[in-house]
């Protein structure tokens, strides 16, 4: 697969500057799509099967179509840019080197949903990031593709940017946005849903970044050509965030339709120091681990489904046989108790717990019925919160220890502890 | 002087808090980049500094204290000159971040979530900062610094004043 | 109106009625906690989990809304075993308190372990550790271990009296409830997050290990607190009487009215108690003779009352009744007065320091029937003397005997110095009431009123609503409800009217509903538990 999108320039030094993304084509899809009825721009979403890419992988199309038709209340087009799964870096990559992608994109998702108004959600700990979108932004005002009556179109859309301050959940889309309205970040009970009282009360649209750049993509060349990079249920290519044991951890961008053992041994130099593949994380740490004969699965939201785990952001982790895996367990199992916000009972009491219990199996104080304990607790839990953070923490605790248990089992005692 | 016992902004920047305002349909929307402000101005988060910033948006300061005491990036006691933040999830682990984190320790001469005697840095543990093709990686007060070795790691703090 | 079915029991509600009250409407109840018909949905604690046909996993039924053909299961194998659950997470890092937490034996962690839960704990961690024993304000203690972060008391400061001091701080397992440090949670309305409380966090700093809540009783009353008329449940220790210091009533809890309070009381009435079971009590008829107190009967008390009235001519009489008695009361008083002729008759003595009100529950008059003595009409007849007046009569000697119904006239606005004198000027001060105060100290005869927790009996509030009280507790010592204190002066007067022969409170009442207009038509059984309005 030779056609790159979203890194076409990310080698050039200048690639985040108005005047180099006008160079390569950049504001013609604008153009188009002010030509185009809102109603027309999101089909072409539609039928490109474009998916969202920050991790619940919903088509996108259909998710703009949930704005109560007639409804004159503003509406909002938020921006997930809190990337916080561990294993993902795609979005930084984008908002340091094409911010203008994100931007474009979000003038023709505005019009497409009828909104005014946009907020970038940004964690706050990429400083980075964010002085280069406010530059962006503000070139683009300058330029005048942001403002009132937008180059002659008679639409009007502003950008305010906000900074996180610091939490995983904020990732969530009620999570962040509760956090826009400047309140913790508690994901929000559904219904009402987002698309009919979400921000500040009024129907809103939180998109992820990468999902919000491939739209100029999409309405310059075309639904049908986006659909035919993918597979028969999701279009595009995606960015993959490759990291751990690899020889060239990096972003890698790719058809969705490209197989976990490409993107490892095609792309990215293969195992370290030639060492051999014990596991693979395909999506982001809440996605079920992978083991190494697992890999021949393509990368795409219905194939990582059909193996029983998610494509998620796309973060990949590598581990080869050095890696202990109930350590890593721990560690994610810190991770989750951490960032578990404590709005909901399952959630706050267990990621907790789960967490003591992994530690204590590292520290050679495990009891064999911890792993079932862990893994009943888990289950019971699966699907009874008021978000998925949970779940996303249930992958890791079920399918490492349910893969790995031998490993585990070496490091519990039997019977209670002395 | 204000500081974080006696909070007041300036002219100026109380006039960025009603931009920040503005911007949003609710004011309350403009909480979190005025505390970054606060913090900013003020050094850290203090109880003072949520009373008083509570104040500035009608808001009871129980609900001001549950925003600050939720976000990690507000601090609720003073910090040093330099904050260090070490990745320690689950790349960063796998590429050698308990080493990173031991090495500093040593260096500095602190444990983790303290600051030095001189109040020159203060040293935290962090979840994922999404910089993972760089592990092992830590956060030097704004900016990202990745491929870390213990030479790397002395190397950059020589260059912290 | 949506039509649902609830375990095979079809329902009809109200639109936007959630699935867990419309259940509750077939006599099916929904384990749950965040819940709060007064509170805005939270959906936090996930207990109220129910199986909808044609859904694919089970929903919290709080925050759904009873639709058209719903099918809804609360019994499946499923929602039984989310259920247990639930309750596991829950329990994690409860502390084993129950010996020492007054929530033992209404605590709804307890209640649901034993009906959903009954699971074998498997958590030997060490459990999260938090603050205990807290005060957070005048009534209301905090152990942040038993708090199972249900929201309802931040709810509560935030929606019902708008204070917003509570908050829950941190993320995660070490989330807690709490004030801005150095607050205080000192709002008027503080004691309702008691109520609220599933568990033991929140808890009555009054109360504090008094007494156990099995060993209560409880009776269906009002608060006497203002005109208001709040619905409360006094519940009463008789069981243990050398627990709770020795005093009868143990505590005050709001009860549900949609029409007078909803849910919610105020501190000034939930805990204003203490005057019940207080060593005043006034608890024998006295008569007062060369300054010397002499326990007397009440038969000799009442005659000598009879002949005093006789003795003097109406105008020498003047008669300061009260807005504390109950409308039964002030309708066998209101017979007397009309029988003996009198017209110096009053009910109004202005308070020395003037009540508050808001824009919730509490109003300025401190008294439960100031709308029934109007309405019965203890004011002033053609000619009479008000308050006042009286007063001023008696210390010029003109009137020359002033009962005192309940009244503590050095408690009021009216200058000391004048109810000095009209004291000493009466030759005979008559005192009814419950409590010895400065002016039953001066008094000649003093007859001992039950308190109307002591009794049955009913108040019009301000609003003109008639609610009932009913009797908690035997009265105390020789005490007898003013009624019956008046029914019997009647008969020695000689009076042979029929609510002079009064036995009970509602005789008395149907006698009311029949001789005063707004009454008319009501009965005790027509004002069942949640009163009437008056009619205009």
């Amino acid at each position: 697969m030779a056609e790159t999108i979203f890194t076409r320039n990310f080698h050039l030094a200048d690639s985040h500057t108005l005047e180099r993304y006008r160079a390569t084509g950049g504001y013609t899809a604008l153009d188009k799509a002010f030509r185009m009825e809102p109603a027309a721009i999101t089909e072409e979403v539609k039928k490109s099967n474009l998916r969202g890419l920050g991790g619940a992988a919903f088509p996108t199309g259909v998710k703009w179509g949930f704005i109560p038709k007639g409804s004159t209340a503003p509406k909002y087009l938020v921006i997930n840019a809190d990337e916080g799964e561990p294993g993902t870096f795609k979005d930084r990559y984008l908002m340091e080197r094409d911010p203008h992608a994100l931007i474009e994109g979000m003038i023709i998702a505005a019009r497409a949903i009828d909104s005014h108004l946009g907020f970038i959600y940004i964690r706050g700990e990429y400083v980075q990031p964010w002085r280069v979108v406010s530059a962006a932004v503000r070139e683009a005002y300058g330029a005048g593709y942001l403002g009132k009556n937008i180059k002659g179109s008679g639409f009007d859309f502003d950008i305010v940017i906000h900074r996180g301050a610091g939490a995983y959940i904020c990732g969530e889309e009620t999570g962040l946005l509760s956090s826009l309205e400047g309140k913790k970040g508690w994901p929000k009970i559904k219904p009402p849903f987002p698309a009919v009282k979400g921000a500040f009360g009024h129907p809103t649209i939180v998109n992820n970044v990468e999902t919000i750049a491939s739209v100029p993509h999409i309405i310059n060349r075309g639904a049908e050509w986006f659909a035919g990079l993918g597979t028969r249920t999701q279009g595009g290519t995606r960015l993959y965030s490759v990291s751990g044991h690899v020889a060239k951890p990096g972003v890698v961008e790719a058809s969705v339709s490209i197989t976990l053992r490409s993107l490892i041994y095609d792309h990215c130099g293969g195992i370290a120091g030639g060492r051999k593949l014990k596991a693979v994380v395909p999506g982001g740490s809440s996605a079920p681990i992978l083991t190494a004969d697992e890999i021949d699965v393509t990368m795409d939201a219905d194939g990582l489904k059909n193996v029983g785990s998610m494509i998620g952001s796309a973060g990949v982790i590598v581990m080869d046989e050095t890696v202990s895996i109930p350590e890593a367990l721990m560690v994610v199992a810190r991770f989750y108790a951490h960032e578990s916000c404590g709005q909901c009972t399952p959630c706050r009491e267990s990621t907790g717990w789960i967490y003591k219990m992994s530690r204590r199996i590292v520290e050679g104080k495990g009891r064999k019925e911890d792993l079932d304990t862990i893994i009943d607790v888990a289950k019971r839990g699966a699907g009874t919160t008021i978000c998925a953070f949970y779940d996303g923490a249930v992958g890791p605790y079920v399918s490492y220890i349910e893969k790995f248990r031998e490993e585990f089992e070496a490091l519990v005692r039997s019977g209670t502890s002395a | 002087m204000a500081d974080a016992a006696r909070p007041e902004f300036t002219a100026e920047q109380l006039a960025e808090v009603q931009r920040l305002q503005l911007l949003y349909p609710d004011k309350r929307g403009a909480l979190l980049p005025v505390l970054h402000l606060a913090q900013d101005a003020f050094g850290y988060v203090s109880l003072e500094v949520e009373e008083y910033v509570a104040g500035l948006f009608d808001l009871s300061p129980a609900h001001v204290h549950e925003v600050a005491t939720f976000y990690t990036m507000f601090f609720k006691a003073p910090v040093g000159r330099h904050v260090v933040s070490v990745c320690h999830n689950l790349t960063c682990h796998l590429m050698g971040a308990k080493t990173i984190v031991e090495h500093l320790q040593r260096r500095l001469g602190v444990d983790v979530g303290e600051t030095t005697p001189d109040g020159r840095v203060t040293l935290l543990t962090v979840e994922c900062l999404c910089a993972c093709e760089v592990a092992p990686m830590m956060q030097v007060d704004d900016r990202y610094e990745g491929l870390l070795t213990p030479d790397k790691v002395d190397r950059i703090l020589e260059g912290l004043r | 109106m949506p039509r649902l079915t609830v375990d095979g029991k079809e329902v009809e509600v109200a639109p936007g009625t959630n699935v867990l009250e419309a259940a509750r409407q077939v006599g099916v109840e929904i384990p749950h906690y965040c819940y709060h018909p007064g509170l805005a949905i939270a959906g936090q604690c996930r207990l109220c989990m129910v199986d909808v046909d044609k859904v694919p996993r089970p929903q919290i039924s709080c925050n759904m809304q009873a639709a058209e053909g719903m099918v809804v299961h609360t019994q499946t194998e499923r929602v039984v075993e989310t259920r247990r659950s639930i309750m596991e997470f829950h329990l994690i890092n409860h502390p084993l308190d129950c010996p020492v937490c007054d929530q033992a034996g209404e605590c709804w962690l307890q209640i649901y372990y034993m009906r959903h839960g009954l699971y074998e704990p498997r958590m030997a961690d060490e459990k999260v550790h938090k603050l205990k024993a807290i005060p957070l304000g005048p009534h209301v203690m905090l152990d942040a271990e038993r708090c199972i972060l249900c929201s309802r008391c931040v709810r509560f400061c935030d929606e019902i009296s708008g204070t917003g001091e509570l908050g829950i701080f941190n993320r995660g397992d070490h989330s807690e409830i709490g004030l801005f440090p150095g607050k205080t949670l000192e709002n008027a309305y503080s004691g309702n997050v008691i109520d609220i409380c599933p568990v033991g966090a929140l808890t009555d700093r009054d109360f504090r290990f008094q007494v156990r809540v099995w060993y209560l009783d409880s009776a269906k009353s009002l608060c006497n607190g203002c005109a208001r008329g709040c619905n409360v449940d006094v519940h009463t220790s008789r069981r243990r009487p050398h627990h709770n210091q020795g005093r009868r009533v143990a505590r005050l809890k709001p009860r549900y009215n949609p029409d007078v309070n909803q849910w919610w009381m105020c501190d000034a009435g939930r805990y204003g108690f203490g005057w019940i079971d207080d060593e005043s009590r006034l608890l024998a008829p006295v008569v007062r003779s060369d300054g010397r107190a002499v326990p007397s009967t009440w038969d000799d008390a009442l005659s000598a009352l009879a002949a005093a009235l006789r003795r003097h001519r109406p105008e020498e009489i003047g008669v300061l009744a009260s807005p504390q008695m109950s409308n039964e009361d002030l309708c066998v008083l209101k017979q007397l007065v009309e029988r003996l002729g009198l017209s110096n008759v009053d009910h109004r003595v202005p308070p020395a320091t003037p009540g508050d009100q808001d824009d919730l529950l509490i109003r300025t008059d401190k008294h439960p029937n100031t709308r029934g003595a109007e309405l019965i009409g203890l004011g002033p007849g053609a000619g009479g003397l008000d308050g006042r007046a009286m007063l001023e009569a008696a210390a010029a000697r003109r009137v020359k005997l002033v009962w005192i119904l309940h009244h503590d006239l050095a408690r009021s606005a009216w200058p000391a110095s004048l109810v000095e004198r009209a004291l000493e000027g009466a030759e005979t001060v008559v005192y009814q009431g419950t409590n010895a105060n400065a002016s039953s100290g001066v008094a000649h005869l003093v007859l001992p009123s039950a308190a109307y927790v002591e009794r049955d009996g009913t108040f019009t509030n301000f609003a003109g609503h008639v609610q009932r009280f009913r009797t908690a507790l035997d009265p105390l010592g020789e005490a007898r409800p003013d009624w019956d204190i008046l029914t019997g002066l009647g008969r020695a007067l000689g009076f042979t009217d029929a609510v002079f022969g009064a036995e009970r409170a509602d005789q008395v009442f149907q006698a009311l509903a029949a001789s005063v207009a707004p009454f008319a038509g009501m009965s005790y059984r027509a004002l069942g538990d949640r009163g009437l309005g008056v009619r205009t």
